[in-house]
């Protein structure tokens, strides 16, 4: 089990590479469509990388209620 | 080499009859399907489709499901869509396929979407993902598929008169049009389809192919009727994913391919271009891809080249492509290129090849090209002034622009509004009320949603929006609103003042005019 703040650093390195932005630009208050324009293909690249490198499943269901980088990483820590 | 057949048999005349055929005739012939992520697949044979379809259609029934009901099936792809689609035109009802949710976020405009979509058929049925299912009423005649598997069971209606689903597709104004396809149709096409493919190899395509392998998404004419239906004609496997998958992990698709000893497979000129671009990874050997329909938006000279370019060293042969045209007021296959490759004219155009069996394409002097024959539709669904306007003397409208030349046809353009994005059909409509809401003019704000040419990407959505207080932070609310509801990513966003988007004299924006202002820079 990886402590929980490495959890987060994963999440937030999926994020940066998947939204195409730096990581010192990804903060937890940005959302996931307005900011970092994750749009369906790419929230499926990073919900499938997120459970690959953290060995979880994120239910569509869950994932459906994303709205900022805060969830998913509220989700996975 | 494919595997040997029984004799083909003969021609069904309902949907529940082709796919009683395709069990008795093609019982272990499959459809496996990927799950959302492309990782796990379940395979099913089409004698399993046919007894969970025909125990889903007496849930139906026993639900109260008539003859002649429309129901609403908004779900991935997955088996739970084939049980419950299969099962309601078992019983007689007309299934609609829409849009499940996808991404993050949207769950309420999917919810007001089925809603109104309920109201606009007049229907009480809907099928829904378990996510969505809180955010609906609780009524009955609305399902999760769990919900409709223990609903009572009861003795289905049989089909009754000629309308077999409603198919839909974008409208000019205000909302979507629910297309009504017929018996005859959904039968004619597949075997259109399987006569036009068949050609150059003189035999149905089943004689040298055996498979499918499509990401096309199910609501979509060339995934349902192109895919699904084509293939439970001819006895093909299917392989299906759904269409998020492939555009997360494109190289899902060539893989599936290059495990298939014959394959055919129809996408959109994006889809090849999405390949070319995308994927980055794998090892591929498309030498057993038979025929690769390409249609449903503008095909691309230059996509094709580079398709070939790439692909070619891998196996892909040039005299695999098929340009064909269809739309949805066709059942789908209206022109087909039987003779392998790809030829463009002078100007550019690719040649789509010559009318499918038994159909007749004509253009008039203007252009608007004009299609008849089994395939074309009974009209919209409860909408009499559209049916009148698109449908005369048997000719459909197809509100595409092309030439006849030595009986083949040439695509020049369109005159619909339609958006196409990615390949999919999108009503400029529902962007513009996704913008509007932000906007807040309660009706005296518009906004107009187009496309722009973004060279190798495709084509790119824009809205210019009225409003009197622009802010950075109103188009943000607007690209997110948007790609909340619809997944669609906005290129841009402009302001203009209150009333300077040109209107008709009867209010209707005139999108093209503010397409027009907005490429000339003079908005």
């Amino acid at each position: 089990m990886m402590e929980e703040m490495d959890r987060t650093e994963t999440v937030l390195d999926v994020v940066a590479e998947v939204s195409g932005r730096n990581r010192s630009e990804v903060t937890l208050e940005q959302d996931l469509v307005a900011d970092l324009e994750i749009d369906s293909p790419k929230a499926l690249q990073l919900l499938v990388q997120i459970e690959e490198k953290l060995e979880i499943e994120i239910p569509d269901e869950a994932a459906a209620r994303f709205e900022k980088v805060r969830d998913l990483v509220e989700f996975v820590t | 080499m494919p595997s040997p057949r029984p004799d083909f048999p003969g021609l069904p005349d309902t949907l529940p009859a082709l796919l009683e055929r395709a069990a008795r005739a093609f019982p272990a012939r499959t459809v496996t399907i990927l799950d959302g992520r492309g990782r796990k697949e379940e395979s099913y044979s089409f004698a399993q489709l046919h007894e969970r379809a025909t125990t889903a259609a007496r849930h139906w029934a026993g639900a109260g499901l008539r003859a002649g009901d429309p129901v609403v099936v908004a779900l991935p792809t997955s088996i739970d869509w084939c049980d419950a689609w299969l099962g309601a035109a078992c019983a007689g009802g007309l299934p609609v396929a829409t849009a499940p949710p996808g991404g993050f976020g949207g769950g309420d405009a999917q919810a007001r979407k089925i809603e109104e979509l309920r109201t606009q058929l007049d229907t009480r049925w809907a099928v829904v993902t378990p996510t969505l299912r809180p955010q609906l009423p609780d009524e009955p005649g609305l399902f999760t598929p769990d919900e409709l598997a223990r609903a009572d069971a009861a003795t289905p209606d049989k089909p009754n008169g000629e309308l077999a689903f409603l198919q839909l597709t974008s409208g000019s104004t205000g909302r979507p049009r629910a297309v009504m396809i017929t018996h005859a149709g959904a039968i004619h096409n597949p075997h259109a389809i399987d006569t036009a493919i068949g050609i150059p190899h003189g035999a149905p395509t089943h004689a040298w192919a055996d498979s499918v392998v499509t990401w096309l998404p199910l609501y979509h004419d060339m995934g349902l009727v192109g895919c699904f239906l084509f293939s439970l004609y001819c006895g093909h496997d299917l392989v299906i994913m759904p269409p998020t998958v492939f555009l997360a992990r494109p190289h899902l698709w060539l893989e599936r391919i290059t495990s298939r000893p014959g394959v055919l497979t129809p996408a959109p000129n994006f889809g090849y271009q999405y390949c070319v671009e995308r994927i980055t990874k794998g090892e591929f050997d498309l030498s057993s891809w038979r025929a690769a329909m390409t249609g449903a938006e503008m095909i691309r000279p230059e996509t094709v080249a580079a398709f070939d370019e790439r692909y070619g060293p891998t196996g892909f042969a040039h005299e695999a492509w098929r340009p064909c045209y269809g739309l949805a007021e066709g059942t789908l296959a209206v022109t087909f290129d039987t003779r392998g490759g790809v030829r463009t004219d002078d100007d550019g155009f690719v040649c789509v090849g010559a009318p499918v069996v038994d159909t007749e394409v004509r253009c008039a002097e203007d252009g608007a090209i004009e299609a008849r024959g089994p395939g074309i539709c009974a009209g919209y669904y409860r909408d009499e002034d559209a049916t009148r306007a698109t449908l005369r003397d048997g000719w459909l409208r197809t509100g595409d622009i092309g030439t006849m030349r030595d009986g083949e046809l040439f695509i020049t353009g369109r005159t619909k509004d339609v958006l196409i994005l990615r390949g999919h059909n999108v009503m400029p409509h529902e962007l513009e009320w996704e913008a509007e809401s932000v906007t807040g003019g309660g009706g005296a704000a518009r906004s107009a949603a187009f496309t722009v040419d973004g060279g190798a990407e495709g084509e790119q959505a824009v809205i210019v929006a009225e409003s009197n207080e622009p802010s950075e932070e109103l188009a943000r609310e607007i690209k997110s609103r948007v790609g909340r509801a619809l997944g669609i990513l906005l290129a841009d966003v402009r302001f203009v003042r209150r009333g300077r988007i040109p209107r008709t004299t009867s209010g209707k924006v005139q999108r093209s005019q503010v397409k027009r202002l907005y490429e000339t820079g003079e908005l």
